[in-house]
């Protein structure tokens, strides 16, 4: 499935993760697109998942519980970013 | 004199000559964790499918009399290749199905022909860690087990357990706090914020997470606040406000170690060995070998394995113990950062070390990260190699070849795969020549389509 971007709040979301991505991961982050897969493109793992959660919610003002994550919102940044913006 | 193997089977078993039915449930953290509350955690890991392939590695450890039980028979080609360094192989033992999800374990307790000749055997069940998984099969198959009973050996690999024990036994320790409860854990969290005005890192460690796994390490006030708030508003909605956290400064690490001791059913201790661990991240990524440590080091090393060996013993344990140190930039020796009480991926290396290398002899045990957009048979990736293979002499001696193809899937993306492998050479120039030679020719673009 493609996501594209569509709207400003969808861009503002995509920025604060791939800026999050950068504080956890500290690596070169050029290519991320919302297809780029969290565990298999960027070798992201569960304890990297949790500071992302962080500071996503340091960015973008807002509370999120690790446990409610399921599976599918983890599988791309696409995927993420849908999930950050029904939970806002 | 003799082998590792045989040690560990006097140990476990009382005689050299026990049979073993070898079990590589790697991860077995993971089930010694399902009843703790640990960090909050998130679903999914991609990487299950390589980790429940590790259990291949079973195979280099045991020896001609024993059997390896594996989620698939090995590649033909890379049973040949062993076959043809003289290694006198294990007979291996396949599951009836196998479920990529699955740790071995699973997927044995799951087949009933497999089962049916397990029982025919008379043999020690030794897997990579005991759990009440291994437990079923001991009970289902008849086979003893050469391990403690699983709640034992879960409690001496929690990470509270080895804060606890170090610091009854006098052990230099990173400064750090156990926490049992939210409320433990919030007050840690307070005496730890002098940790990071004075410039220094936490970690926060699951007590039962997979070595190197399971840890955030924390730099700021924020960060920790955050995780706190995290962890009561979760104890908040269930109700549980158990928890199984190590708080810890991180200390300055110069290097790495990994050293291993096995521990008797009559309380004696064998010293193994000490390694270098190499890790990226945290993440284990292989060992060099032997360690370069100081000789105080190594006798002080020698030391805490003894201790900590007849600490162990004490409280009902037997078998292989693998404990993770480090040397600090100030050089000093923190010599208990983890202890694990199962086998550790340096255990599976011991037997190829005996026969393969002799007195100067310098190893590098590592994986190479593959990308790949279809299966690669051992064949390919031995033409692949060609005189970059481990024929007797130097090179790479694949010591995994399941976690190549391990994470395949079918729907035409690439997929993640590591090869594993023992590099033995003559100095350490050779090493790191031969290393960079493989490095590149395994992730060269090609082998995406091959």
């Amino acid at each position: 499935m493609t996501v594209t971007v569509a709207t400003a709040e969808r861009q503002e979301i995509f920025d604060a993760i791939v800026s999050a991505l950068d504080e956890v991961l500290r690596q070169d982050l050029s290519g991320v697109t919302e297809q780029t897969r969290l565990f298999d493109d960027l070798n992201l793992d569960s304890t990297g998942v949790l500071g992302l959660l962080m500071a996503l919610e340091d960015a973008l003002d807002m509370q999120v519980d690790p446990e409610s994550l399921e599976q599918r919102h983890l599988e791309s940044v696409g995927a993420l970013a849908s999930f950050i913006a029904e939970s806002r | 004199m003799s082998t590792f193997l045989e040690g560990v089977k006097v140990a476990c078993t009382g005689s050299a000559a026990t049979p073993l039915v070898l079990l590589g449930n790697f991860e077995v953290e993971d089930e010694w964790a399902r009843d703790e509350v640990g960090l909050p955690s998130v679903a999914g890991r991609a990487s299950a499918a390589i980790v429940n392939r590790m259990d291949e590695f079973a195979v280099l450890l045991a020896g001609g009399g024993d059997y390896v039980v594996l989620k698939s028979a090995p590649d033909p080609d890379y049973l040949s290749y062993l076959d043809g360094l003289g290694l006198d192989l294990p007979t291996i033992l396949v599951t009836d199905g196998q479920d990529p999800a699955n740790t071995v374990s699973v997927d044995a307790l799951r087949s009933p022909r497999l089962l049916s000749e397990l029982k025919k055997l008379d043999a020690h069940l030794f897997p990579h860690g005991m759990s009440t998984v291994e437990e079923q099969l001991c009970e289902l198959t008849g086979l003893a087990p050469a391990l403690p009973p699983a709640a034992l050996v879960k409690s001496v690999n929690s990470k509270i357990y080895s804060r606890r024990v170090a610091t009854e036994l006098g052990l230099p320790q990173a400064h750090g706090w156990a926490c049992e409860t939210v409320t433990e854990f919030a007050a840690a969290a307070d005496a730890a914020r002098a940790s990071l005005a004075a410039g220094r890192r936490l970690g926060i460690k699951d007590a039962f997470g997979v070595s190197g796994k399971g840890i955030m390490v924390v730099d700021d006030e924020r960060r920790l606040d955050q995780l706190v708030r995290m962890v009561t508003r979760r104890a908040e909605r269930s109700g549980d406000q158990r928890i199984a956290l190590v708080v810890e400064e991180w200390a300055d690490k110069a290097l790495d170690l990994n050293y291993h001791f096995t521990v008797g059913r009559d309380g004696s201790v064998r010293f193994d060995f000490v390694k270098e661990a190499i890790t990226e991240n945290g993440v284990h990524k292989g060992h060099h070998i032997p360690a370069r440590i100081s000789p105080e080091h190594y006798a002080q090393i020698v030391q805490c394995a003894q201790l900590l060996g007849e600490r162990l013993a004490a409280d009902g344990f037997h078998g292989v113990v693998g404990v993770d140190a480090i040397t600090t930039r100030d050089g000093g020796l923190l010599p208990v950062l983890e202890i694990n009480a199962r086998n550790n991926m340096s255990t599976y290396q011991t037997r190829l070390q005996e026969t393969f290398m002799r007195p100067g002899m310098v190893a590098l045990a590592r994986q190479y990260h593959l990308t790949l957009m279809g299966h690669v048979s051992f064949a390919q990736m031995r033409d692949r190699l060609g005189g970059l293979l481990f024929t007797g002499q130097q090179g790479l001696l694949v010591n995994n070849f399941a976690t190549v193809n391990a994470a395949a899937t079918d729907d035409g993306r690439s997929y993640s795969g590591r090869l594993y492998g023992l590099l033995i050479a003559h100095s350490e120039e050779e090493l790191t020549a031969l290393d960079a030679s493989i490095a590149e020719r395994v992730q060269k673009e090609e082998l995406v389509n091959v």
